[in-house]
């Protein structure tokens, strides 16, 4: 059991870590004004997106990295979970935008997308939460190995 | 017979005694996530992640009905047609009611290609309500519902109660200013919840004159989706500011509560979709018949040139002291039945984007629409008239500071 | 006949309000809820009951206009009978109110609501032994998923009430 937990602290520990650089990448790039990209990563440059999304992120590396004192404790444990709620937040509604974005025609088209163009949508680059979104899922796994009562809360 | 209060506990405490077992009770993940959510250094960063899925979800969903599909169906499609089949054309009067009024271009009236400019009762009174407000309602009291049945809201209310107290509320004060994002109706009569007179007052004053609705929320995305992060943030200024000074002047008392916490739960399906109907079906009944009378309104008063009229009158006032054309003035007398509506006709008005920004901040704050004066009047009407009092001020003190602010900048 | 629905806020009366009724009143998961009372009409046995569901109090003497609603209803409904709904996992604070609204004389029926959630925490209430010392109808119920509803309705006839003397009899009377 508590070789698990040591591992769960590890893990988290570097997906904290990630995630604080993620943030802090999102809030310089916004105060630079014009967005970044990188091979199939891309950092926007907007307010909402980039600077309040990546404060979040920010915020959710935190949590991930007050978790790792003491993983197995369930308060600090709930602090990896709430980490994890945070990205999912921020990846949940940058993909919800790209769905909502994807069906319509746009103002010239028909009503509908074209097949290519709907497809378009979904293609890389992508913001950082939804890179760190698989990787935070494995919180999940710890939950079950906890047998506690799954985190059922807003969004 | 009846107990005195203390003899009251000490019977419960022997009933208890005999009947009620307490065991030994473990922390679960939810309640340690519960303990985040209210403690301020975990709980601020939360609530902000809280409000950004709410605007991005807002926007979302609003976005993907109103610009993916209902800007379209209503301007491509059900104007033109209107346009070609409804009898009288332009320049006719009931044409310009219910159709299309036209506006004036090198001296030639000519139609409108949009639904936002027409403001005809069947073009622009229905494209509002149903393109615009629908989806923005739904968006806005979906969200609402599931924050309230998970339990959010306490620990919302607990989060904020020492900001809240700074001008006279508390924390439970957050619940009818969150209701008022969505209709200022409901908003009023949740102020009961505040227990003395001087609460109740702040609190439906500062609801009428800062909150903006989800109607006019919507429409706000739609018109000016650049500025509206900014106008929020001036209102909500606002909101504490007048807070502030009402609760340093006004005599009463603001005593402290305490906060009971519901343990967070599952939204169960179906209470979530019976409350968001009903909710967005109460909204309607009161929007619909005050969007539609409204385009009538509007419409016969431009048609006898009252507004014309006024607003050389009003000229002085509106351009010299808010610093916005003197044309908004047509506007400002939709906003007394519908904020939305008034917003939507600010659209088809040219002037800078700074006089956009005052003259939709003049719009949300100087005058609740009529369904929330009902409101307020049912409430009393004493404290009506001092809010009313409360608003020339604010209008006049509030709205002009924006216009100082441009001339500053050197915008305006 | 009058049934009303009292209890300290966001216990569930609504809940149990729209099982009785069939009503659709809005519930959410904070107190506060309800400010203003809403009539609703059941049959029970070919009788006809109206049943009125009240902003929460958590006591008679009404802190805020919403209670002042709760407690002006009591009074102006001399011959009603009060279901008074209480969270189970809370119950001593509940009993308060309860008492309260006996002590004025109304036949009383208690609700033990939120069970689920008393179990969840562990805490064993002997609803047998409650019903026994208080002398009213008392019913463990989940009204999220309806369970002692049907129990709650069959014994509004049952309520009658109480002198508080017999209560404190039962216990050991008075200090
Ligand atoms: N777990 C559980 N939850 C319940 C039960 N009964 C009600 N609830 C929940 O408790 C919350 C409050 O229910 P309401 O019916 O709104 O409470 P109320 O007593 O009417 O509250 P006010 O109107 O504020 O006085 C809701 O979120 C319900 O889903 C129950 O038996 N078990
Ligand atoms: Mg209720």
């Amino acid at each position: 059991m508590n070789e698990k937990y040591n591992l769960g602290s590890v893990y988290f520990g570097i997906l904290g870590v990630v995630a604080l650089v993620c943030g802090i990448a999102d809030l310089v790039v916004v105060a630079g004004g014009d967005s970044f990209s990188w091979g199939i990563l891309e950092i926007p440059s907007d307010p909402f997106r980039g600077g309040w999304g990546g404060l979040i992120i920010l915020f959710a590396g935190l949590f991930y990295l007050y978790s790792i004192k003491n993983f197995s404790e369930i308060h600090h444990f709930s602090k990896a979970v709430m980490g994890s709620i945070l990205v999912w937040v921020i990846a949940g509604c940058d993909i919800l935008a790209m769905i909502t974005e994807s069906i319509p025609g746009g103002e010239e088209g028909g009503w509908f997308n074209t097949l290519e163009g709907f497809l378009g949508t979904y293609a890389p680059p992508y913001a950082p939460a939804i890179f760190l979104l698989p990787f935070s899922l494995v919180i999940i796994y710890h939950l079950h190995k906890r047998g506690g009562t799954n985190a059922d809360m807003e969004e | 017979m009846k107990l005195t209060v203390d003899e009251r506990w000490d019977l419960i405490e022997k009933i208890s005694k005999e009947t009620v077992i307490f065991g030994v009770y473990k922390h679960t993940v939810k309640d340690a996530i519960g303990e985040l959510t209210v403690k301020p250094l975990t709980g601020i960063p939360i609530a902000f992640a809280v409000l950004y899925g709410f605007w991005s979800f807002f926007g979302s969903f609003a976005g993907f009905f109103t610009d993916g599909f209902f800007v379209k169906l209503f301007d491509e499609h059900w104007l033109p047609w209107l346009q070609d089949v409804f009898p009288g054309g332009l320049g006719n009067w009931f044409y310009a009611i219910m159709v299309d009024a036209g506006h004036m271009e090198n001296g030639i009236l000519v139609a409108s290609d949009n639904c936002f400019e027409s403001f005809g009762v069947l073009t622009s009174g229905f494209f509002l309500a149903i393109g615009v407000v629908l989806p923005a309602i739904i968006a806005f009291y979906l969200i609402l519902t599931l924050l309230e049945d998970t339990g959010y809201m306490p620990r919302l209310a607990v989060l904020i109660d020492t900001v809240l107290h700074k001008i006279g509320l508390h924390g439970f004060a957050i619940v009818p200013t969150i209701l008022s994002l969505g209709c200022n109706v409901p908003a009023v009569t949740a102020s009961r919840i505040l227990e003395t007179k001087k609460q109740r007052f702040i609190m439906m004053t500062l609801l009428a004159i800062f909150i903006p609705c989800g109607a006019q929320l919507g429409i706000m995305e739609e018109v000016i989706p650049d500025t509206i992060g900014f106008v929020l943030l001036y209102l909500f200024t606002g909101y504490f500011i007048l807070g502030f000074i009402l609760h340093k002047v006004l005599p009463g008392k603001s005593p402290e509560i305490l906060i009971d916490v519901p343990p967070y739960q599952m939204p169960m399906l179906r209470d979530v979709a019976m409350k968001l109907w009903m909710r967005v079906k109460g909204f309607f009944k009161i929007a619909i018949p005050f969007v539609l009378l409204g385009c009538i309104i509007v419409n016969i008063l431009y048609l006898a040139n009252i507004i014309d009229w006024l607003a050389n009158v009003l000229s002085p006032v509106l351009s010299g002291w808010f610093g916005v054309p003197k044309e908004t003035v047509g506007p400002l007398i939709a906003a007394f039945l519908r904020k939305d509506l008034a917003v939507a006709q600010l659209s088809a008005i040219e002037m800078t984007k700074y006089q956009m920004i005052t003259s939709v901040v003049l719009v949300s704050i100087y005058f609740p629409c009529v369904a929330t004066f009902m409101m307020l009047l049912k409430e009393g009407w004493k404290d009506l008239l001092g809010s009313i009092a409360v608003l020339a001020l604010v209008v006049f003190l509030y709205g002009g500071l924006l216009h100082l602010i441009w001339i500053l900048l050197g915008v305006a | 006949m009058k049934v009303l629905l009292m209890g300290h806020p966001n216990v569930g009366k609504s809940v149990v309000f729209n099982r009785l009724t069939g009503a659709n009143v809005i519930i959410s998961n904070y107190p506060g809820t309800t400010v203003d009372y809403t009539k609703g009409y059941m049959k029970v046995k070919g009788k006809d009951f109206t049943v009125i569901d009240v902003p929460g109090t958590f006591s008679l003497e009404a802190k805020d206009k919403a209670e002042e609603v709760a407690v002006k209803m009591l009074e102006e409904e001399k011959d009603a009978v009060v279901i008074c709904v209480v969270d189970s996992s809370k119950i001593e604070r509940g009993l308060y109110l309860t008492l309260e609204i006996i002590e004025r004389g109304y036949p009383v029926i208690l609700a033990l609501n939120m069970w689920d959630i008393a179990q969840d925490k562990s805490i064993h209430i002997d609803a047998e032994k409650l019903e026994n010392i208080l002398g009213i109808p008392v019913i463990p119920t989940i009204a999220i998923n309806g369970k002692g509803i049907k129990d709650l309705v069959s014994k509004i006839k049952d309520a009658t009430p109480v002198e508080t003397d017999k209560i404190l009899e039962k216990v050991g009377g008075k200090e």
